[in-house]
């Protein structure tokens, strides 16, 4: 039997959480080696001279030498890479925040049923015609933002009701929903007039970065920096939450307040990384899972380095689905799914296989 | 600190839980709530943690009025051991037991040396110093309940408030954990479903039925057999305990205290 006085040391095996610090400095420079190789490598290869040549010369307003890659670069593949880099850090951090939000280490915010109203959004602007050519264009973006804030207010009115955001009433609520409008997004689907179409509307709802420009970034640039000290300043709050509503009550934090705004913050930023890649797959759920694996629950640590994961995922990624086949890129999506869930399976036997 | 209640209602889910109950849990006492379940103890306790509001009637904490304070003004001074177990976010004891700084803590400030001395003397006082890189998860019952018991003192708070805190907890370890209680020489206040723990550790008791304190006062002078038998619906003695001398309750476990004792009981009188 345990008592105060025999205390049993504990085994190596359940020590968890390293030192946040250095692995995010690690985790900054893998950023920034990736990024470099995915501006680097495509069907053109690039040497990283070059890459950084080209971005430098841009950025310090020089014109650009002739004969350089310098379109490629700077039009195409610094935009994409960025795109991916946001949208992975954005994933991270929504990832992390609804699995407190609704206290479930396997939550998602697509969960919430919001990805599937931006879905039905996108899908609605290209088979009713707004979405001509099936590029991932502003008017696209916009319809899928729409699509997500409808839901999100919908999602709102039916989970307050009853006083609160109790967790099961919101994942009820967005699961419901989800459901609801995704069956409106396939019989949408079914309504495509030509193969072309189809095609996009596939595309899209698997999530791809392929549309990728510099407009485009305008947002996630601005709302997912915001969102993480957003989510930074209240990391103590979301570490109470995962201990019971009760008891972030005891330690002073208003509970009902923190929810409401958690919801939103969450569905404004997974609509707006919606918006630009479409549905991402597994990437929300399993970088907070991955990480916490690595540093711990502690979101003053978690969030940071879920970011910078995410980030880092989604770059890599996007690499492989340029390069993996010689005639057509695969949607981002359809790898991470393919890597995810492998994944995601080892890590959850390692874990129960160690006894916890 | 002392908490004074004053005729406070309580509605939750609709329904009213709390129905004009009084009490006072004096400075530096163990102040016990006992009652049958459904009574209202709960309730009562989530009002003064601030998880729920009162629809009417006040807590006063020295004196002040609960509204008056912000909940993270409250939080320094009272803290909760709610009956909530946590989920599995790989927290580390260490990090539990941190929270109990979080009313003191600014947005993106970090510990300071005074916060982990906090948390240390916190871990030693329940005996987990040695565990504090375990994660809390993989902690026995008794062993988490002690932790948790760590994040509250982490709060150094001038008032505890703990709801059940020896629920499946086996008999040494509800031992420990009350001497611990009592070691602390803080205002507490306790609802505790075994009376004969009630009786033997709190210093004043107040017995709550369908919402309201129907007695208060010394363990010895409230839990008599006509009470047993009116609030709880047994039958019991009240005798000395031959160790400690504390009221020990000898419940007839046989019958409920409005069946005939001598006949089978079938009826399921579940008070």
């Amino acid at each position: 039997m345990t008592s105060t006085l025999e205390r049993p040391k504990a085994s190596a095996s359940e020590e968890c959480s390293l030192p946040a610090t250095p692995l995010a400095v690690v985790l900054a420079v893998v950023l920034l080696a990736a990024l470099t190789a995915a501006v680097a490598w495509g069907s053109t290869s690039i040497p990283p001279g070059e890459v950084w040549g080209v971005v430098r010369r841009r950025l310090s307003g020089e014109a650009p030498r002739p004969g350089t890659n310098d379109l490629i670069i700077w039009q195409l593949r610094v935009p994409r890479a960025l795109l991916a880099a946001l949208v992975g850090a954005g994933l991270g951090l929504v990832g992390t925040a609804v699995q407190a939000l609704v206290r479930n280490p396997l939550a998602d915010p697509y969960l919430l049923g919001i990805s599937n109203g931006a879905s039905l959004g996108a899908v609605a602007a290209i088979v009713l015609g707004a979405g001509a050519g099936g590029a991932l264009g502003l008017g696209l973006s916009g319809a899928a933002f729409a699509g997500a804030l409808a839901t999100f207010a919908l999602v709102w009115a039916v989970a307050r009701r009853g006083g609160g955001f109790a967790p099961l009433r919101l994942v009820l609520a967005g699961v419901a929903i989800g459901q609801f409008l995704s069956g409106f997004t396939s019989y949408l689907v079914l309504q495509a007039g030509d193969e072309q179409q189809t095609h996009s509307v596939l595309f899209w709802l698997m999530g791809s970065l392929s549309g990728a420009n510099w407009q485009m970034l305008a947002v996630p640039a601005v709302a997912v920096p915001v969102a993480l000290l957003w989510l930074q300043a209240r990391a103590r709050g979301l570490n109470a939450l995962l201990m019971g509503d009760e008891t972030a009550a005891g330690l002073g934090i208003d509970v009902t307040r923190l929810r409401r705004e958690l919801f939103t913050v969450t569905s404004v930023l997974t609509g707006v990384l919606v918006a630009v890649s479409g549905a991402i797959a597994f990437v929300a759920l399993m970088v907070p899972h991955v990480c916490r694996l690595v540093v711990g629950g502690d979101h003053r640590r978690l969030l940071p380095v879920s970011a910078l994961f995410g980030a880092v995922l989604l770059v890599v990624v996007d690499i492989v689905c340029r390069t993996a086949m010689d005639t057509q890129e695969l949607p981002v999506g359809v790898v991470t799914s393919l890597l995810g869930a492998p994944a995601l399976l080892y890590l959850l036997d390692r874990r129960l296989g160690s006894g916890s | 600190m002392r908490i004074d209640i004053e005729d406070l209602h309580v509605a939750y889910a609709g329904r009213t839980v709390v129905a004009g109950a009084h009490l006072i849990a004096a400075e530096g006492e163990i102040t016990g709530l006992v009652g049958p379940n459904g009574s209202g103890k709960s309730t009562l306790l989530r009002t003064v943690y601030r998880h729920l509001k009162p629809t009417a009637g006040r807590v006063f904490l020295a004196g002040t009025d609960l509204r008056e304070l912000s909940p993270v003004e409250s939080a320094r001074h009272v803290a909760a051991l709610p009956q909530e177990r946590g989920s599995d976010f790989e927290l580390t004891v260490r990090e539990v037991v941190g929270m109990g700084r979080t009313p003191y803590k600014r947005a993106f400030s970090g510990e300071d040396a005074a916060d982990r001395d906090i948390v240390a003397r916190a871990l030693a006082d329940v005996g987990m110093d040695e565990q504090a890189g375990r994660r809390f998860t993989a902690l026995s019952g008794g062993e988490r309940q002690r932790v948790l018991l760590a994040r509250a003192f982490a709060q150094d708070p001038d008032v505890l408030v703990l709801d059940e805190p020896t629920n499946h907890l086996d008999i040494r370890h509800q031992v420990e954990l009350l001497a611990l209680l009592r070691a602390q020489r803080r205002t507490t206040l306790v609802s505790l479903h075994d009376l004969n723990a009630a009786a033997s550790v709190c210093d004043r008791l107040h017995v709550l039925h369908a919402g309201s304190v129907v007695a208060s006062g010394p363990p010895r002078e409230v839990l008599t057999p006509a009470l047993l038998a009116e609030v709880f619906g047994v039958r019991a003695a009240v005798v000395d305990h031959p160790l400690t001398g504390d009221p020990l309750i000898a419940f007839d476990h046989r019958a409920p205290a409005d069946a005939e004792p001598a006949v089978a009981v079938e009826t399921h009188t579940g008070a």
